[in-house]
Parts: C-alpha cells; structure tokens; sequence
C-alpha cells in the first residue's frame, strides 16, 4: 500500500491525496502532527486565519493488531496556548484512517464564503460535501445523522457549536464504537482551528480495521501478542484500568492531599469518594451502564465506562480528569451533576477539563457560588446560545480570569491545570510548567512516580529529583504519542523490562525496520525539539515555563506546601 | 490506641463494615506499625501496593500513632 497525505484546501475547495514523502514515512501520530505543523505553519500566524492547518494523523502502528494502539493525533496550532498542539484522543478514526492508508488529514486555508462542509473518506476516495444541515447541532446529534446517513460503522470527527463559534476551549471529537461522540481531542482549541476552515466533520468510512500494512505479519504477530501479555500481566493495566476506569484516582489523589479543591484552594475534598470510581462502577452497574468499555476495538486496558443518566441519556465515558474539574475543583459532590456538565461539553464541543477550570474561576469570582451544581449547568447551557457568558466559559480560564479579574486561575500558557495540585505532586507542576502544551498532565504524567509508585519513587512534596522525572516522561510520552499507542501502556512499559523493546520490536515488524530503544527515545527527544522551536518561533521565552504566582504564595492544605522547585532548574528540563 | 483507616479500589472486601472512603476506627497496640495493622484487618498483604499515613507514603514498617489518618490502596493507575 502506498502512504498517502489527504490534502484539503479550504480555500479552493481542492481535496487531493499525495504520496508521502520519504521524511515523513517513519512518522505517525503527534511526531507526524507536530513535525508538519512546524514545516508548515508558520509560528506567528493566527490560528484561525488560513495559514494554520489541521493535521489529523493516526499513530505508526494504528491499525494493525498492536493492543491498544488505536489513538488519535490532531495538530495545529492553538488558539488557546498560541503555541504548537498535538491533542490526542481515542476512538474508532484513526484505525480506519489507517487501514485506508492515510497517514495524515491536513486541513488548510480559509474558505471565504459562509457555507459549512463535510469531508468524505472512503476506500474510493475523498470529498468535500455540503454541510450547512449540519450546524448548530451538537456532536451527538451530527453523529447520529452521519451513522444513518453513511453507514452505522462509520466514524465521524466532529465539533460542536463552540467550534464553529471559534472559541479557544473547543475541542475535535469522534465517536467509540457506540456512536458515543465523546472522544474528544479536546485540549488546546483545535476545534476552533476546524470551525476556522468551515469543516463541521470528517466521515471516514473503512470496510476493515485491523488490517493497516504489516511487512513481516508473523513476527508482528508474535510481538504484539507478547506485548498484549505484558499489559494484562501488569496490576495497573490487567486490573485497576479495567476493574475501576481512570475514575479510580479519586480517592489516591485525595488521600496523598493533591486533589485541587475549590479552585485550587485546598488539597483535600471530604466528598471525593462520592465521585470516584468506586462509586461511579457502582452506580453505572446499578443502572445497567458498564463499569469497563473500550474506546476502540482491540483495547486490552478497557479504562471507559457507560455511565447512564438520570435523564435516559449516557455519558461514555466519565473520566478522572473531568469528574475533577467538576467535581472537587467546584466542590460538587455528586456525580449525576458531574455527567450532566460532561454530556453538555461533549456535545456543545468544549474540553471538559479547560471548562471546569474556568467554572472554577467563574466560581471564584463570585458569578456563580461554588457547590451550585444547578447554577453551573445553567451556565454550561449559554454556550450553545453563544451569549456573552457562555462565550467567557467557551474562552478558558485564563480568559475568564482576565475578564472578571481573577488572580488565582489555574493556567500555564493560558491553558487550565488539571486535576494533580504542582504544589503537592511537584513533578507534574514540573510538567504543567515547561511541556510544549501548556498545562497538560498527560505530556509528563509524573504522577506515576510521585503518588502511584509506578516506574520508582520520587517525593512528591520535595523538589528533589523532579525536573529529571519530568523530562524523562515527556520524552518517553512523546515516543508514546507517536505510536498510536495509548499513553495507559506507560504504567506496565515503566515496570516491565520487556515493555519498550517488544513496542520497538511491532515497529521494525510492521515497517521493515532495524530500530533500537534508544531511536524510539531519540524520537521522542526529537518531537519535543520540534515542538518547542515552533513556541520559541511563536514569541515563547522561559517566562512562559513557569507556574501562576499564587502557587509559590500561598500554601496548599493539608499537607501546608507551595510550588518550589527552582526557575533555574525549570529552565533545565529539555537540556537532553 | 486508635487510628482512623480508609479501604479503597477492591480492598473494602475484606474489611467488614468498611466501604470506599468511608473512615472506620480500628484499635492496635501501642507501636503497632503499618503491617500490623493490616493484618489485624486481615487483609492479604500481597493486595495492598499503597499506604499513606496523614497524606505521606508510608512503609509497611512506619509505626502508627494515636489519631493517624490511614488509607491503603491496591495497585491503581489512570490520567
Ligand atoms: S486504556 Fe482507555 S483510553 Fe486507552 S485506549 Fe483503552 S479504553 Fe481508550
């Protein structure tokens, strides 16, 4: 099969498929999206204006037999952080991008007209379809149409209202095998950078799914199932994913005093385990959801979960991060309240994690009170009206902060912190500060280290030994988001020995290559360098890799600690 | 003496009267450290992977002390 670049130009309506260029081959996922975004996109321009792109890029080994290696890669750059983004998200697309050959989507230029388009992709070709039907409607509905419409077994990227109002929290979505539109590449606003080309979905129709091209089949065969033990094998990744979801961080979280409370205020909440994962599999059960779901076929971690609503609706899944920004961050208790704010994101098309952030700065300010779970569903729901506040809650904390005059916001290159206070979980407050990403727990998730005694053991109220865990994990997880491969491997891959040479192995079966680990570090190494020369060309300097203020000021309860790992020592981590 | 024990994620099983996040007090002897404690509770050492005493990771061998906030944890993972 020959690898193919989908080429789309918004501006002419050109939709063409190119052959790969030989630099680009051994490429995939955010490698592919982020060395694209930096060979052509300039770093100045303005994200939503015709010379930044969409890529969309399957991983190297999606869609092949690989265990859980069915994620997707969106890029561009970010109206929200104004920097380089590669947002990734699981979900049925990029298996079928894959098994159609088609290495990367790229979305480009400004249509000048009104008009609103869909994007065909089947075995037989692409097209650019009329999609003005198609606005205004949530993700949800848009997929259902397009899965009665094109067929059941299509998968539909999408983005809801709030990317085709452009604003910065809009996240891309596509749907599980369910039809559930709650995939979501959702950090960073690249779902204004599609509503910016007039692209309300992609329809990506493929007869097969695990038959991507493989040179040596058996000896991929052999790797990947060896690697598929090695998950299994591993307590993390064979039991507590599947057994409890992400979910299950609630109560460890909460127990090591890092659960950001109140916006940030506080590092405990006495209603954590109302939210958790155990409760969540209990509930979900109780009314006949699912406690475990994959978000695409051949996942072996299952970390989803169906969760149904008071209302008839589901929400697939609840995940740690969003039951956080929601829950503790708001001082919410209740999960049902929880599921609701999720579903509304989902379908109007925004980052749950980037609108709870700013819920918590709207909170702050005293707009809506904290613990109104009523009140912040009502706020939710302006955003597909569009009016002036449900446009401050499309636009992020860091915007809203501005707006109402709020100190303490939660954001590092104007991009919300997650659910893992930095003042008590030091190395991800390492991460928050100096990823290419702005505050992004999953571009360095040193909570392994710090709280879940995965991959060794390093304080996580000491500054000491930090800045190398951090640095360690980025590269680690930029190799990791290259492969298509689910970032959840990392907890076995950082244990098991075998773990990082049998990925190395399914990769030179599948492309007839002779790597080592250390190429698949060094590719790791090397997508961070591109991404961080992109921000530096952008107008980034070192100022940008640092925390807000208040998280050296004032001290974190219980355990009374701030943010003090050193500037200087910030300005070491991509010294590699 | 009392301390104040938390069972999470799978282990409330073994604990009767214990459910996810919901404190129980247990009474150990003076000096009792972590692995006493959780034999006491009988719960299989092999399935606790995580202890924080007062938010602190502790060892098996930490010895407790009246009013120490205990929570244990199988091994667990997400993000
Ligand atoms: S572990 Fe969870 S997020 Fe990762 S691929 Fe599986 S279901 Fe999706």
């Amino acid at each position: 099969m020959v690898f193919k670049f989908l080429r789309v130009n918004t501006t002419t309506g050109e939709v063409k498929f190119e052959r790969v260029p030989e630099k680009y081959l051994a490429l995939g996922g955010r490698a592919l999206t982020s060395q694209l975004v930096s060979d052509e996109v300039p770093p100045t321009c303005d994200p939503l204006g015709p010379y930044n792109k969409l890529v969309i890029a399957p991983g190297l080994l999606s869609g092949t037999n690989a265990p859980s290696s069915g994620r997707l890669s969106v890029g561009g750059k970010s109206p929200l952080t104004g920097g380089i983004k590669e947002a990734n998200a699981g979900g049925i697309a990029s298996q079928k991008l894959a098994n159609l050959g088609i290495k990367a989507v790229i979305l480009e230029g400004k249509p000048a007209g009104s008009d609103w388009y869909l994007l065909k992709v089947t075995p037989e070709g692409a097209e650019l379809l009329p999609a003005n039907d198609l606005t205004g409607k949530g993700t949800y509905e848009v997929t259902a149409i397009c899965r009665e419409r094109y067929g059941k077994k299509v998968a539909v990227i999408t983005i809801g209202p709030a990317g085709e109002m452009l604003v910065p929290a809009a996240g891309v979505t596509n749907n599980d095998s369910d039809g559930n539109s709650s995939r979501y590449a959702g950090r960073g606003g690249l779902g204004a950078v599609m509503g910016a080309k007039k692209i309300k979905a992609v329809v990506v129709d493929s007869p097969t799914t695990f038959d991507a091209p493989v040179k040596e089949p058996e000896r991929f065969k052999a790797a990947a199932r060896k690697f598929a033990q090695i998950l299994q094998s591993h307590p993390v990744t064979g039991q507590g994913l599947p057994n409890y979801g992400t979910n299950v961080l609630m109560n460890i979280i909460n127990e090591a005093g890092t659960l950001p409370t109140r916006n940030f205020r506080f590092g405990r909440f006495e209603k954590a385990s109302e939210v958790s994962g155990e409760k969540l599999a209990e509930v979900a059960v109780a009314r006949g959801g699912k406690a475990t779901h994959a978000c695409h076929p051949g996942c072996v971690m299952r970390c989803s979960n169906v969760y149904p609503m008071p209302d008839g609706k589901v929400c697939a899944p609840i995940e740690y991060e969003t039951a956080w920004c929601f829950g503790p961050n708001l001082e919410i208790g209740d999960l049902d309240v929880i599921a609701k704010l999720n579903y509304i994101c989902n379908d109007v098309g925004l980052d749950t994690i980037e609108t709870g952030c700013t819920l918590g700065v709207l909170m702050e300010a005293g707009v809506i009170p904290f613990g109104d779970g009523e009140g912040a569903v009502k706020a939710l729901e302006e955003v597909a009206g569009g009016t002036p506040l449900g446009r401050i809650i499309g636009s992020g904390s860091a915007n809203a902060g501005r707006v109402y005059g709020v100190t303490r916001v939660p954001a590092v290159k104007g991009q919300g912190i997650p659910a893992y206070d930095p003042r008590a979980c030091k190395g991800n407050g390492v991460t928050y500060a100096t990823t290419p990403m702005g505050a992004d727990h999953t571009a360095g998730y040193a909570v392994t280290a710090n709280i879940l005694k995965v991959g060794g053991y390093v304080d996580p109220l000491k500054p000491a030994g930090q800045v190398e865990l951090s640095r360690n994990l980025q590269i680690a997880t930029a190799a990791i988001d290259s492969t298509g491969l689910c970032l959840f491997v990392a907890f076995a891959v950082l244990d098991d020995p075998e773990g990082l040479p049998t990925i190395v192995e399914m990769l030179n079966a599948q492309y007839g290559l002779n790597l080592t680990a250390d190429d698949a570090l060094n590719l790791g190494k090397q997508v961070l360098k591109v991404e961080r020369e992109f921000n530096l060309k952008a107008g980034f300097t070192s100022a940008d890799d640092r925390l807000p203020e208040f998280f050296s000021l004032e001290e974190l309860p219980p355990h009374n600690v701030v943010f003090d790992v050193k500037k200087e020592d910030l300005d070491q981590v991509f010294n590699f | 003496m009392e301390v104040e024990v938390r069972v999470f994620s799978g282990l409330e099983k073994f604990v009767p009267g214990a459910g996810p996040g919901k404190a129980i007090l247990v009474q150990v002897p003076e000096g009792a450290t972590g692995r006493k404690l959780i034999e006491q509770l009988q719960i299989p050492a092999d399935q606790v992977f995580t202890m924080f005493v007062n938010g602190w990771h502790a060892t098996p061998e930490q010895v407790l002390r009246p009013g120490d906030r205990v929570a244990l944890f199988p091994p667990i993972g997400g993000g």
